[in-house]
């Protein structure tokens, strides 16, 4: 190592000393002036934990109807319904026909009993299916279209299997599949949605909270740069204050949301057994809530950002 | 180290606050601007600090053309300058400490170098021992000293001081202008604006004197009497 290099080590080395010693100074002077007004921290916490709570648990709600869509099955299977006087060589010559067919991938049968031992299974209809004097369940396939097959497509298909004599009733899973999906994808676009507007309404609060600080040091803001300071460093400890806020917002956020699932545990699993477990509860992951914390100190920071930037363009050259 | 070359300051409402002034301050000279209230003296060391930018002519301080200085190094101007207040401008809600330690942290000086400078600058100005205290708790006097205390902490090559004895009683006003002539000895170079003639005739240092923003009279210090 030369000289040169030598001297750009050191110069580089007390550059990230000085300002890890301004960042260090400037978050303590954030925390400070936080900590001297304690109501009103609380409040803005408050007020911005809740508008960012929303958004998450509106989310929560979409992961679990999104769970349930799942657990639901994501085929696009048509059950065709055969009428009661169809026996089993019947239904297995339907089922051959139904294979040949270009736009059909695979054809199960299921049988009266197969049927019957499924609703025994679920809660509640055991005692029911006890007292019945014989099996009322007819022969049921189970269509899956090939594989590549659109809407369109599956829809001729259900037209087709629908108008054949043997055929009772048709049920398209894979239509209420698709209404289920355009709700989801429809209920994605309003979380997001409002999370922008809550989002921008949290900057606002911020910004709000830290103009207000702003006018309430203008003396010192105005002293800082008379003796020198940046127009970075006077900003820097409103950006830790914004950061704070935000910080502390999405802790209240993430608890909120995390106490809703607390408490919509214990009806959600009385509702999972109801469907033999078919279904599942689930609360947000820890991911999610430290990419909600990350936002939520982005936010803070942001608002921050946009108020110390106007107040330093308006008011804080000469002081 | 100060060098003012036909400067003139006219305000956007169109007062002509200082009419070609031409002068010269070397590095360790004391120089007092005096005037009626009006006269051109609070310009002249915004002029200085580029709290105000000069309309005319040029200026130059420790070398630098502050005419082709840019808005992002003017912080890096003020820090090698001390600026002392009339009205001190501490920092009421802290410490004497946390006031005269500012200019250090603003220089990103090290936290045990920071308490040493402290320490040196408030026995300078005959405080030592009061870092702890709020300057609400100091009189009118001590509080000046404190804003002194501020201005040195930093080393800087130069002091400006606008009316630093304003609001202080003869007595106590004596004292300030001793401690900054101790100051000058020191080898800082001093400008201080002050309209109290009769004090600035007992310090027995330069004067310039301007009226209506013309320098009407620069008195060497060997002929104020």
């Amino acid at each position: 190592m030369n000289a040169r290099t030598a001297m750009a080590s050191i110069v580089r080395h007390s550059r990230v000393a000085l300002w890890r010693r301004q960042h260090a100074w400037c978050l303590r002077d954030s925390l400070r002036q936080l900590a001297r007004r304690p109501l009103g921290s609380v409040l803005t916490i408050a007020v911005m934990g809740l508008a960012l709570s929303l958004p998450l648990a509106f989310y929560l709600l979409l992961t679990n109807v999104q769970h349930l869509a799942t657990a639901l099955g994501d085929s696009q299977s048509v059950s065709v319904f055969l009428k009661s006087g169809i026996a089993a060589d019947g239904a297995d010559k339907l089922a051959a026909t139904l294979r040949a067919r270009a736009d059909v991938g695979a054809v199960g049968v299921r049988t009266p009993q197969q049927g019957l031992r499924e609703l025994a299974a679920m809660q509640g209809f055991g005692d029911a299916i006890k007292s019945l004097p014989d099996n009322p369940l007819p022969f049921v396939l189970l269509v899956e279209p090939r594989a590549g097959t659109d809407r369109a497509q599956v829809a001729t298909m259900v037209r087709a299997v629908r108008a054949l004599p043997e055929v009772d009733l048709v049920q398209d899973n894979g239509q209420w599949r698709a209404r289920l999906d355009a709700l989801i994808a429809l209920g994605r676009r309003i979380a997001l949605l409002l999370a922008v507007l809550l989002g921008a309404a949290a900057v606002l609060v911020i910004g709000n909270t830290v103009r207000l600080d702003l006018r309430g040091r203008a003396d010192e803001i105005a002293v800082q740069r008379l003796i020198g300071a940046s127009a970075s460093f006077v900003r820097r400890p409103y950006l830790y204050e914004g950061a704070c806020y935000g910080l502390a917002a999405g802790v209240v956020a993430v608890l909120l949301v995390l106490l809703l699932e607390a408490v919509l545990a214990t009806p959600a699993s009385d509702l999972i057994a109801s469907y033999a477990g078919r279904l599942h509860f689930g609360g947000l992951s820890w991911a999610t809530l430290a990419v909600a914390l990350a936002v939520a100190v982005a936010l803070g920071w942001l608002g921050a950002w946009l108020a110390s930037s106007r107040y330093l363009v308006r008011f804080g050259n000469a002081g | 180290m100060i060098r003012f070359e036909s400067v003139s300051k006219r305000y956007p409402e169109g007062r002509e606050a200082l009419i070609d002034l031409t002068f010269a301050v070397e590095a360790g000279e004391m120089l007092f601007v005096t005037g009626h209230s009006g006269a051109g003296k609070t310009t002249l060391l915004k002029l200085i600090a580029l709290i105000e930018r000069a309309s005319h002519g040029a200026i130059e301080v420790h070398g630098r053309d502050l005419a082709r200085l840019k808005r992002r190094d003017i912080p890096r101007l003020r820090r090698d300058i001390g600026m002392v207040f009339q009205d001190h401008r501490l920092l009421m809600d802290r410490s004497v400490d946390d006031n005269v330690t500012l200019p250090l942290v603003i220089a990103g000086v090290p936290r045990e170098e920071r308490a040493r400078r402290v320490r040196v600058a408030l026995e300078k100005v005959g405080l030592q021992g009061r870092g702890r205290e709020a300057p609400a708790g100091l009189s009118t006097g001590e509080q000046q000293r404190v804003g002194i205390a501020r201005a040195i902490v930093g080393r800087p090559a130069l002091i400006i001081a606008d009316e630093p004895t304003g609001n202080l009683d003869p007595q106590l006003s004596e004292e300030i202008m001793q401690l900054f002539v101790s100051l000058r000895q020191t080898g800082i170079t001093i400008l201080i604006a002050s309209h109290d003639l009769p004090l600035l005739k007992r310090m027995k240092q330069r004067v310039v004197v301007l009226d209506h923003g013309h320098l009407i009279d620069d008195v060497p210090a060997s002929q104020v009497a």
